[in-house]
């Protein structure tokens, strides 16, 4: 029988949503648990290390969002094949995690002259990732190897607020375009798409 | 026939450490290339990244400490014996890697007044964390279930400078002091421990 998977974590992306789509992309079903700040608060304590999102399968709780996101990938089938493609895969999904990293730090930076300062790094950080994994990206649609895996899910996730500032950011990424519109191709995530709600990050 | 593996990096532990255990710990060879920063601009251009560490197998380059620490683990078997129990592996080092970045932002911090203040910050952090991983933390000396895993490695890594520190740090803690004396009581890790060379982090 399927495990049953519940996914808490607040209303947001950030840290779940790569999760949340591998599901939605592999037709799995499970739980998607989203909390108000004061709903959090009193499970905090009885939490494994005091963080969301965690992860529940049949009754067992696990959390770090890492960890939560590659046991999904596994339990999908989107992990890439084992041993040196997963790999791959892995360090492609760890670069975009350094880029999310980045984009939130500006995001979440109230000192406005700070902002100033990391918003003009953003500039000159984001091409030059783009540039680069357009070098190493493959050529059908895929960061790795020639079906979905998790890195791209993790590409158009990552790529979600960059685009929407400017929607012809990868213009000059022919290949790295070619992964969006793969994963936008996939109608189950598509659906989700639309439906799920629009939150600041 | 087994890989020739090649691992490049700073002669430092911070993002390497972990794989040269698992190397050590699971008896298989490699060559441990450390490269010092004047080389580094120029090597920086070749590599995938732009970033180290690098995992050469067979002429094939992978970078991302996290990706290639979970790889060696999957190859040496030191990632746990089930999907779930990888899953919870997994959860123990994103934590202590938690842990480390918290000891690198404190030791790298070029302000004064934040370097002081991100020591300052460290003794609560350090406390909490160890308060958890006691709790969840397996009674056998070992984070999870009943034999070595990367994730004991990877405790072991996260509790040198801690240890360093305050050579009675886990003494509160006879669950995670078992976990390093079983690490410390590996032959393979032992032998490197003992010639491997002193840095800074």
């Amino acid at each position: 029988m399927a495990p049953k998977y519940k996914l808490t974590y607040f209303n947001a992306r950030g840290r779940a949503e790569l999760t949340r789509l591998m599901f939605v992309a592999a037709g799995v079903e499970y739980e998607d648990v989203r909390l108000e700040r004061e709903e959090w608060r009193p499970l905090k304590e009885t939490s494994p290390m005091g963080q969301l999102p965690m992860l529940e399968v049949d009754g067992q709780v696990m959390c770090q969002s890492g960890a939560i996101f590659r046991y999904a990938a596994k339990e999908t089938g989107l992990s890439g094949s084992a041993g040196w493609e997963e790999a791959q895969v892995d360090m492609f999904v760890c670069g975009i995690e350094d880029l999310q990293t980045k984009l939130w730090e500006v995001r979440f930076e109230r000192d406005e002259a700070k902002k100033e300062e990391k918003k003009t790094g953003l500039a000159t950080f984001v091409p030059n990732w783009l540039a680069n994994y357009e070098k190493l990206c493959g050529p059908d649609g895929h960061l790795v190897g020639a079906k979905l895996t998790y890195a791209d899910l993790a590409f158009f996730n990552g790529m979600h607020d960059i685009l929407k500032e400017r929607a012809d950011t990868l213009e000059k990424f022919p290949k790295l375009a070619k992964v969006v519109e793969s994963v936008n191709e996939n109608k189950a995530v598509a659906a989700y798409i639309a439906e799920r709600p629009e939150t600041f990050i | 026939m087994a890989p020739k593996y090649k691992f490049t990096y700073f002669n430092l532990r911070a993002r390497g450490e972990l794989s040269r255990l698992i190397f050590a710990a699971a008896g298989v060879q490699y060559e441990d290339y450390r490269i010092d920063f004047p080389q580094w601009p120029a090597f920086k251009e070749k590599t995938p990244m732009g970033q180290m560490p690098l995992l050469e197998a067979d002429g094939k380059v992978v970078c991302q400490s996290g990706a290639i620490a979970r790889y060696l683990a999957r190859e040496t078997g030191l990632g746990g014996k089930s999907s779930w129990e990888e899953a919870q592996v997994d959860m123990f080092v994103c934590g202590v890697n938690d842990l480390i970045d918290k000891l690198c932002d404190a030791h790298f911090a070029s302000d004064e007044a934040i370097k002081e203040e991100r020591t300052k910050a460290l003794g609560p952090y350090v406390t909490k964390f160890l308060d958890n991983y006691e709790k969840l933390g397996g009674p056998d000396g070992h984070l999870v279930g009943t034999s070595l895993t990367y994730a004991d490695l990877a405790f072991f890594v996260g509790m040198h400078d801690v240890l360093k520190h305050r050579a009675d740090a886990l003494e509160k803690f006879p669950k995670l002091a078992k976990v390093v004396e079983r690490v410390r009581e590996n032959k393979g890790v032992a032998a490197y421990i003992a010639e491997r060379p002193e840095t800074n982090i």
